[in-house]
């Protein structure tokens, strides 16, 4: 388990990073999520020992240098672009302490694993934007960490190329912790047990999905009606509380009322053409629009 | 020491595939030849090139084998060491102006091993490219102006080979010291400016570490130097501070590399 207690950073006067805790679980995917400059890759940057914390602390139950256990995966990962695959895998492998007859093995036997065995000869400075990422994650899990930290690993790819990278990451899960920052947000509804919303270097919410939701879900009923004055109509009959946009109005309920077939019984002896009825819910960037804004 | 051994394989695999260990060598061999083969045949060149007026005659002084030797460590210290300098004053700030640095910086590497691994190699490539360069030099001086003393010859390779450790000790101190390229502006104002400044004034003073090349090629003519061995101690103790101070430095400034 690792406790991040009190993080805080300042550059000069400004404050990046304040007063962040939080524990992730061993095993657990937790994402990290905020604006931009919402201080997501300091954070990383202090857990990975690259940047000292003004304050705070970072602990791994057991672990003394916790370099040695940690994987970390940059937004914008540069490569020699003189090594080959293999050989950069090999350099990383043997810095964090593998033998070095074990580093190769160890190094071609991850560059399969993500998927780049046929370019392992090929010089970095050849690989293609996906190749790069996928390197990256080679280097970053090569010594088996239990921590892997990485920031923004799908954000710069395209639709197919974020698909395949979060695959590998989900079979990787099996084996370590994952901490990872991403404003893409799809992403993180997929796979994530935890999440920690950060604004200006706070984290101003955090708990699994379900919790968030639940927190910041208003119950409401969506009926979206043919016309606009059809809906206008609607909601000047009803005695319900509305709230209408366009051809849509939002039933709100208080005190699990009115029901879903209150409603609808209502809709049903009224003159109105209604095109869709639904209970409403926040999607993950509404909640996400809701927490980060001022 | 396992650190810096995997750190010094990758530096010079960097050195190597980027061919400086061919065309470093090359440059210094070429300044060598130079000065040798230029003077010797520089009457020749003026009667081919003509133009000169009716009855004019030059008479161009005899060189002895020091003289040429001196005239090669001049090409050495002013343009064999300029690039040599720059390369030194960007290997540490470039990897992590350009973030590469960073899968070393977050593996449990000691900084001391790092630093090394850079100061080795360009060392290395410093000392071998010196001796070749020398060596060419004193070939042709043997064949066209006679020999020295082998001894006093290997006294002073040595002895201007202490003041390229100090050179390329500054410049990978100021590399780890400056975040930018400002590194090899101060490299150039300290090492080719500070070898320039002490040609210019240098008569006011008689123990420096940018007197220790004037001082080698001397050890070939002159028997005693009363300041040779002050000077020699002085920059070897300089060049052991300027290693601290880089190490110290490395290490300091680890995290300004780009994430």
């Amino acid at each position: 388990m690792i406790t991040v207690q009190h993080l805080t950073k300042n550059f000069g006067a400004q404050t990046v990073v304040s007063d962040v805790s939080f524990t992730l679980e061993d095993g657990s995917f937790t994402a990290l999520i905020g604006p931009n400059g919402a201080g997501k890759t300091t954070i990383l940057s202090m857990l990975a020992g690259l940047l000292k914390p003004t304050g705070g602390s970072v602990k791994m139950e057991g672990i003394k240098d916790i370099r040695k256990e940690i994987g970390f995966l940059p937004q914008y990962p540069q490569f020699y672009p003189w090594l080959t695959g293999v050989e950069f895998i090999e350099l990383t492998a043997k810095l964090s302490g593998i033998s070095a007859r074990g580093a190769r093995k160890e190094a071609e036997k991850v560059l399969e694993f993500v998927g780049l065995k046929d370019a392992i000869h090929k010089k970095t400075a050849q690989y293609s934007g996906g190749m790069k990422q996928r390197l990256g994650i080679a280097q970053a899990i090569v010594h088996k960490p239990k921590l892997l930290l990485l920031d923004e690993p799908v954000s710069s790819l395209d639709p197919v190329g974020r698909r395949e990278i979060m695959n590998l990451l989900k079979q990787l899960q099996r084996g370590s912790t994952i901490l990872y920052s991403t404003h893409i947000l799809n992403d993180a509804e997929e796979m994530t047990d935890q999440l920690l919303f950060l604004k200006k270097g706070k984290v101003v919410e955090k708990g699994s999905l379900n919790e968030i939701r639940e927190k910041f879900d208003v119950p409401r009923i969506r009926i979206q009606f043919a016309g606009v004055e059809e809906a206008a109509g609607y909601s000047s009959q009803t005695e319900w509380p509305t709230e209408v946009e366009g051809n849509v109005v939002y039933v709100y309920i208080k005190d699990h009322f009115p029901t879903m077939q209150q409603v609808m019984g209502e809709l049903s002896n009224s003159p109105f053409t209604v095109v869709k009825v639904e209970r409403d819910r926040l999607s993950l960037e509404e909640i996400f629009m809701k927490v980060v804004s001022p | 020491m396992r650190t810096f051994a995997v750190l010094f394989q990758k530096e010079l695999r960097e050195s190597w595939r980027s061919f400086k260990f061919l065309w470093m060598p090359l440059l210094f061999i070429f300044l060598g030849i130079s000065d040798p083969i230029m003077n010797y045949y520089m009457e020749d060149i003026l009667n081919a090139v003509g133009n000169l007026p009716e009855g004019f005659t030059i008479t161009l002084p005899d060189y002895a084998p020091a003289d040429i030797l001196l005239a090669s460590t001049g090409q050495f210290q002013s343009i064999g060491l300029i690039v040599l300098v720059v390369i030194a004053a960007g290997m540490i700030n470039r990897e992590r102006q350009n973030g590469t640095a960073l899968f070393i910086y977050v593996r449990p590497i000691s900084f001391a091993a790092l630093y090394f691994s850079k100061w080795a190699v360009i060392n290395l490539l410093a000392v071998l490219s010196v001796i070749l360069g020398y060596g060419a030099s004193m070939y042709y001086t043997a064949i066209l102006y006679g020999t020295v003393e082998p001894l006093l010859f290997i006294q002073m390779v040595a002895s201007y080979c202490v003041w390229i450790l100090f050179a390329t000790t500054i410049a990978l101190m100021f590399s780890a010291m400056f975040k930018t390229a400002l590194s090899i502006t101060f490299t150039v104002i300290v090492l080719p400016i500070g070898v320039l400044v002490q040609s210019l004034i240098g008569q006011f003073w008689n123990v420096s570490p940018w007197k220790l090349a004037d001082y080698s090629v001397q050890l070939l003519t002159q028997s005693e130097n009363e300041y040779y061995l002050k000077t020699l101690l002085l920059t070897i103790i300089c060049t052991v501070i300027f290693i601290l101070i880089g190490i110290l430095f490395t290490r300091k400034n680890a995290s300004s590399v780009k994430v």
